[in-house]
């Protein structure tokens, strides 16, 4: 396992170094593409958010605003119906009867009935007597209406509908409950005489409650109202904020005309918006927390965020994919250019598909490849060609001299009556030329290499009238192998016509053959002239001429070992002057096949 | 090449998964648990405990609580309040807000209460224990010395008077006595003939009340330490008449305690502001809950409040609460 993942781990920088070449066309389409795409889409989304963000508390403070718009109709139309029912007690009242009174008090009565928001109504003269409440209980004598501030406004100004914020009522004993009051004045005709008298209608907070409750304004938001004052008419924590346990911000509120405002109120932004209501002096006051917003906010940068996640991802994954198809071709034929750039020329035709501009640059790669390999072939040939026509030429060279030569001496031997000689020196040429021509093979035994050039040296050693003497030693295992023909004699021709021919003292020539190591090694060593070293540096590098030179045969059996077996074999030569010189011929063992040993 | 994919792949994959989970987290963390509170006072149908329960329910409401509120039929069943203790203890509650009925008594269970991980606000009367999260309710010593100077407002420097207590031991009625006996002492003039206890109970209150006026004609003043003294004494002038003549200072402020105080029966009480401390003290105990710091001790005032003042509208907010 762990070596598993050292082994990934060790590849991962290979495979990045190869995919992430910042020069590669896949990577350089892939990063752009993707870089592009990004910023696009980075941008887009920067765009989105901000303007979903800018309007973001507008819209909030707007869709507040519209909100609360009807619950505003819908409290002004509640304080209308309180002030119509003011109207009904000032019509039936215009003249006071007992009847009339009666008449009233059953209204209300029906109307109390049907209305569990009202809590009392009251009708007093303008000395504070009561003439009616409904519904009714223990007076409290102990309190007095004519004292009390807002009886006195309203008598004074009976057309004026007053508003009281909440008190506790005290009308009765015992009964302490909280009100909102409406007063009006009301002009009567009693026992003959105008008076101003006042009507009361005391309001619990249950219907105020319940239009201010309907409303929503988020998870927290909630309205609350207050008057022109700052006393708090309704607030859905009202005790809290009686027991001063709450606050509330009505200074700013008071302050603010219609509209919104953003305010920071006790460590949390919050957005308040303020609606005046008529018939009144309140103000409806909405409150909605704009952490609330930025948690719709928080749900809109997530959206934003995904869609841009996955609109990465999905670029960056289409534009490796459409890069590598892309490059994919192009890589293969890189590939396959590399394998043709460290010479290996036997690759298959590509297959041509993928665009047309590699479609095209496929084609022309495998075009030129198959004229390449055609060219190389017929320079292969044409070279063989050459090489065989002028080994048929040295051939054809060396033979006509040197018969010309031995008959001439086969002739001279005749003339002298030495039959023995001209018998032997026949003899030599016949199995001398057998063997060069040996069925046209380039390849013979070691055994048959070696008595070509043992007829030679005798057809010469007869013809040179013994100037030389000359040995050959063959290592037995040597006979185990066959060699390239005709290697030897060229340089045993080249020892006696340059090496023994220029010496006075009688020669010596000694051939060996032995294997060492990996390759079999033929050595010719004469005592002749030697070969000076400034010649001996030219001898491979001269072009053949038709001149007969030292060298020429030397630079042949080494091109010919050279050429057929690799520049590993070939000729190389020891000289010195007036003391020999020796060559040495080094050829791969060729193990001798059965069957061919003696033929 | 195809590793390549593989890898920009894992890595993608991983920052989806990373982004997803990091939204799922999100929006789990919005729900909340429900904590249970147990609130226990000293009793259950009085109308001064009525408001706590306002208060307590008030804050319950708010901050989404599952409210038990819970106390013994009368004051001095200091063993039933106890026993509710234990009860409380042994459902596990989430957190205990009690107004000890009695200052020693209630300290081993409440200590129980608090080693067993339970956090325990003390209202109203607190125990003689400095483990306790934390104390709301009035400054009883301050509440004596204003019951103390209201005194000397109404009757003046020289008098004659006589104190009804509650329950001896309570620690709310040892400070208030404390702090009365402290303002008076500045004053030589004041005569002190007796300091009674009404165990809390308002038959007796008056029937003490009764007493005393028997024994002492020449008596100016009778001075309450709770809402039953308060409305024995009341009930006990008022049956002999001498409503106006004998000055009662009290405290709290029941209904019948503001109807005898607009009767002129009483001359003056000293407010609590109950609602306060059933709201505080269940708010606190939701902050101890949740390793907020809370305040150790929490005066949640008193006011002194007569006929001429008792319908201001800032007094009006302290004797009605407003019932939602």
């Amino acid at each position: 396992m762990k070596s598993k993942l050292k082994r990934i781990l060790k590849k991962v920088p290979k495979a990045a170094r190869r995919g992430f070449r910042i020069n590669s066309i896949q990577s350089i389409i892939t990063l752009s593409f993707s870089a592009v795409t990004m910023l696009a889409m980075t941008m887009v989304g920067i765009g989105l958010y901000s303007s979903f963000s800018d309007n973001a508390e507008v819209n909030a403070a707007s869709s507040a605003q519209q909100i609360m718009e009807q619950a505003t109709i819908n409290l002004e139309n509640y304080l209308e119906d309180m002030m119509e029912i003011s109207d009904i007690i000032r019509k039936n009242m215009r003249e006071v009867t007992p009847n009339s009174i009666q008449n009233l008090d059953n209204l209300l009565s029906l109307t109390l009935e049907m209305r569990k928001d009202i809590v009392t109504v009251a009708i007093y003269t303008g000395n504070g007597n009561v003439i009616l409440t409904n519904p009714v209980y223990d007076t409290d004598y102990n309190y007095q209406i004519h004292e009390q501030e807002w009886f006195k406004q309203t008598i004074s100004n009976p057309d004026m509908y007053l508003i009281q914020p909440p008190y506790v009522q005290r009308l009765f004993e015992g009964r302490r409950p909280w009100v909102v009051s409406m007063s009006s004045g009301l002009s009567v005709e009693y026992l003959g005489r105008t008076e101003t008298w006042a009507a009361m209608v005391d309001l619990n907070f249950s219907l105020i409650e319940q239009l201010c409750n309907r409303v929503s304004l988020g998870k927290r938001g909630y309205i609350y109202i207050v008057d022109e004052y700052g006393n708090i008419i309704y607030h859905p924590q009202q005790q809290l904020l009686y027991s001063g346990l709450k606050q509330e911000s009505i200074s700013e509120v008071l302050e603010q005309e219609q509209g919104s405002f953003i305010e920071d109120f006790q460590g949390e932004s919050r957005i308040s918006t303020v609606k005046n209501i008529q018939f009144s002096n309140w103000k409806m006051v909405g409150i909605s927390y704009v952490d609330e917003l930025a948690e719709n906010q928080w749900d809109l940068n997530n959206y934003i965020m995904y869609i841009l996640i996955f609109g990465i991802v999905f670029v960056i994954l289409a534009s490796i994919f459409l890069s590598s198809k892309i490059s994919k071709p192009i890589k293969r034929l890189e590939h396959q250019m590399n394998r043709v750039e460290q010479g290996d020329f036997d690759i298959e035709n590509l297959e041509v598909k993928g665009e047309d501009e590699v479609k095209r640059l496929t084609k022309a790669f495998n075009l030129m490849i198959s004229r390449i390999k055609q060219l190389m072939e017929q320079i292969v040939n044409e070279q063989e060609e050459k090489r065989k026509s002028e080994f048929k030429a040295l051939q054809a060279q060396i033979n006509p001299h040197f018969l010309y030569n031995t008959l001439d001496s086969i002739i001279w031997m005749n003339e002298n009556q030495n039959h023995q000689g001209v018998s032997e020196m026949t003899a030599a040429l016949a199995k001398f030329f057998r063997i060069s021509i040996s069925k046209g093979n380039e390849i013979i035994d070691v055994a048959d290499e070696i008595e070509h050039v043992g007829n030679y040296l005798l057809i010469q050693k007869i013809r040179y009238k013994n100037k030389f003497d000359y040995s050959i030693d063959v290592q037995e295992q040597a006979y185990g192998y066959r060699t390239l023909k005709l290697i030897l004699q060229p340089i045993v021709e080249n020892a006696i016509y340059h090496g023994i021919n220029k010496i006075q003292e009688k020669g010596e020539i000694n051939i060996r053959a032995v294997v060492e190591n990996d390759h079999l090694l033929f050595s010719v060593t004469d005592n002749g002239y030697g070969i000076k070293p400034e010649r001996l540096k030219e001898i491979f590098k001269r072009e053949p001429t038709n001149k007969r030179t030292s060298g020429v045969g030397l630079k042949n059996v080494h091109e010919r070992i050279q050429l057929s077996y690799g520049s590993g074999f070939g000729v190389d030569i020891e000289s010195i002057i007036e003391v020999g010189t020796t060559v040495n011929i080094r050829i791969p063992l060729i193990k001798l096949q059965k069957g061919e040993n003696n033929e | 090449m195809s590793r390549i994919y593989r890898i920009a792949l894992l890595v993608l994959t991983i920052i989806i998964v990373l982004s997803l989970f990091g939204c799922a987290k999100n929006d789990l963390s919005n729900s909340e648990e429900k904590y249970s509170i147990k609130v226990i006072v000293k009793n259950r149908s009085h109308a001064f405990w009525s408001v706590v329960q306002m208060g307590a329910e008030t804050a319950a409401r708010e901050f989404n609580i599952d409210l038990v509120f819970d106390g013994p039929e009368n004051e001095e069943d200091i063993d039933g309040q106890i026993q509710l203790v234990e009860d409380a203890i042994a459902i596990d509650s989430d957190a205990i807000v009690l107004a000890a009925s009695d200052y020693v008594r209630l300290v081993p269970v409440a200590e129980k209460a608090i080693a067993s991980g339970i956090p325990v606000i003390v209202i109203d009367s607190t125990i003689e224990s400095d483990k306790m999260d934390s104390f709301v309710g009035t400054d009883n010593m301050d509440a004596g010395k204003k019951v103390g100077e209201s005194l000397i407002d109404k009757v003046g420097t020289e008098c004659t008077i006589a104190v009804i207590s509650f329950v001896k031991g309570a620690a709310s009625a040892t400070q208030r006595e404390t702090g009365f006996a402290e303002t008076v002492s500045d004053y030589p003039g004041v005569e002190v003939i007796e300091t009674v206890y009404c165990n809390s109970d308002e038959l007796l209150a008056q029937q003490l009340t009764k007493d005393i006026v028997q024994d002492n004609p020449q008596i100016d003043a009778i001075v309450c330490l709770n809402a039953y003294s308060t409305a024995g004494a009341a009930r006990g002038i008022d049956e002999l008449g001498l409503a106006g003549e004998i000055i009662i200072i009290g405290f709290d402020s029941t209904p019948l305690e503001i109807t005898f105080l607009e009767k002129g029966v009483i001359q003056s009480l000293i407010v609590q502001n109950p609602f306060n401390m059933g709201y505080l003290g269940v708010k606190y105990a939701l902050d101890s809950i949740n390793n907020k710091k809370i305040p150790k001790n929490v005066n949640t005032g008193s006011e002194v409040i007569d006929i001429d003042n008792m319908y201001l509208p800032e007094n009006q907010k302290l004797l009605f609460p407003f019932t939602e």
